[in-house]
């Protein structure tokens, strides 16, 4: 088994890199239909801006790739900014349409409360709403690290898997068939974080 | 609930961890004895004359593949393909130094390409005879003659997420943070706030949060990087009901 890091060499993917090191995973970076066709799952991780990200996705036909896969019911993880494109839209310079593979909307936090510090950094709690295998081992209310300007307010109920509290509550994780995404950061998450990749890989 | 965050930050020259006092080097450790695991974010800065050099880029890598918590990463970034270098080699963030300051084109470039959570500016202060806070660049050498507010309200709105703030003659000092710097600061800007400089003990960071509103505090000097200290200044925060990482 293999898992693929999408790499759509815009930002830093060395943290995760290196988690999935720590982790002994076998993993293979991808970044053509190539690199795709040799992964059992795949993790989407995401920094930078919403519509950056979702353009580059577009241009280098990654969607197309990671709509395959998930037809042919390999998983997939997005991360922050890969967590939110899993979406329909977000507000981030301008409205920028996502994968729309799950329903939901990406805002901003000013959006919600004008006197919000932003961004939202550093180390919250994560909720148990519904529990599922990819926080196997993990205390409810455990801490991740977070940092992001945008969140998802609210989801199909049965999709959510935790929540977090910050000025407003907001969704922190979601699954639903063979997609799962994390607002927070599991490679920058220390043991909590480890976890949950490792979670992903042995049993999502 | 967000937490408060204690950031330990590492300086070093020609690739030896050094701690500053007064931005000196003053005394020489090794990085061998930091516990990686207790802390919550981690910064490295480097006062070396040459930057870039291959020991400061191996330990980013060293870092970037040994905690697994937050990496910031400063020393001389002038350009995007600077800051770029850092990411490559496994920063998180990367810290951009007070001379950067006047030169807009770099936060905004990084922020396009990184995000802004990605750019901490670092405006090191100085109170002067005048009773005002300036801002110094240069290693604190050189006055820029510049309010740190309007400062950080420039960075900000150039696409900077956080802001490190430093008084000059605090760092390495023990005496404790300078509140009225923090807080005048962070009354006026709505990003996140890392307070840097003058912790000796616990109660100096109780205070920093007891008296502002900021969400993180670093620290060099009082952190003798064994396991015990970190986690007893977690307890210590934590029985005085700061909300701090488990």
């Amino acid at each position: 088994m293999k898992l693929g890091i999408i790499d759509l060499e815009t930002g830093n993917i060395a943290s995760l890199i290196a988690a999935i090191k720590k982790l002994n995973l076998p993993f293979k970076v991808c970044r053509s239909q190539f690199d795709f066709e040799k992964t059992d799952k795949l993790i989407l991780p995401g920094v930078g801006a919403f519509k950056d990200f979702m353009e580059k996705i577009k241009s280098k036909k990654i969607d197309v790739l990671i709509n395959n896969k998930i037809d042919k019911n390999i998983s997939i993880l997005g991360v922050c900014v890969g967590f939110q494109v899993l979406f329909n839209k977000s507000n981030e310079f301008g409205e920028n349409k996502g994968l729309s593979l799950l329903n939901g909307e990406i805002k901003s936090f000013k959006d919600y409360s004008e006197k919000t510090k932003v961004p939202h950094v550093g180390w919250n709690e994560c909720q148990i709403i519904n529990k599922n295998k990819l926080f196997e081992g993990i205390e409810s209310n455990s801490d991740f690290y977070f940092t992001h300007s945008y969140l998802l307010k609210s989801s199909d109920k049965d999709i959510v898997l935790t929540k977090t509290k910050y000025d407003i509550d907001f969704v922190s994780s979601v699954k639903k068939n063979n997609i799962y995404g994390v607002q927070f950061h599991p490679e920058k998450s220390q043991y909590n974080g480890l976890r949950v990749l490792k979670n992903f890989f042995d049993n999502c | 609930m967000l937490k408060k965050r204690i950031i330990i930050s590492l300086t070093f020259l020609d690739g030896i961890l050094f701690r500053t006092k007064n931005f000196k080097p003053d005394y020489r450790y090794t990085k061998n004895f930091i516990d990686l695991w207790s802390i919550d974010e981690l910064m490295i800065i480097d006062i070396s004359q040459k930057k870039f050099s291959e020991k400061y880029l191996s330990l980013i890598s060293f870092f970037s593949t040994n905690c697994f918590v937050p990496l910031s990463v400063g020393g001389g970034i002038n350009s995007l393909q600077d800051a770029d270098l850092y990411f490559k080699h496994g920063a998180d963030k990367i810290i951009l130094g007070s001379g950067s300051i006047n030169n807009s084109k770099i936060s905004k470039e990084i922020s396009m390409k990184y995000g802004k959570q990605s750019i901490i500016q670092s405006l090191d202060c100085r109170k002067n005879l005048d009773q005002n806070y300036y801002v110094y660049a240069k290693s604190g050498k050189k006055n820029l003659n510049l309010d740190p507010i309007i400062l950080a309200k420039r960075a900000v709105s150039n696409g900077v997420g956080e802001l490190l703030i430093n008084n000059i003659d605090n760092d390495g000092s023990l005496l404790g943070y300078d509140i009225e710097l923090i807080k005048n600061i962070s009354s006026q800007l709505d990003c996140p706030i890392i307070a840097l400089g003058g912790a000796g003990n616990w109660a100096h960071i109780l205070e920093l949060f007891n008296e502002t509103d900021i969400s993180a505090a670093s620290t060099q000097n009082i952190f003798h990087f064994t396991e015990q200290s970190i986690i007893s200044a977690k307890n210590f925060l934590k029985n005085n009901k700061i909300k701090i990482r488990k």
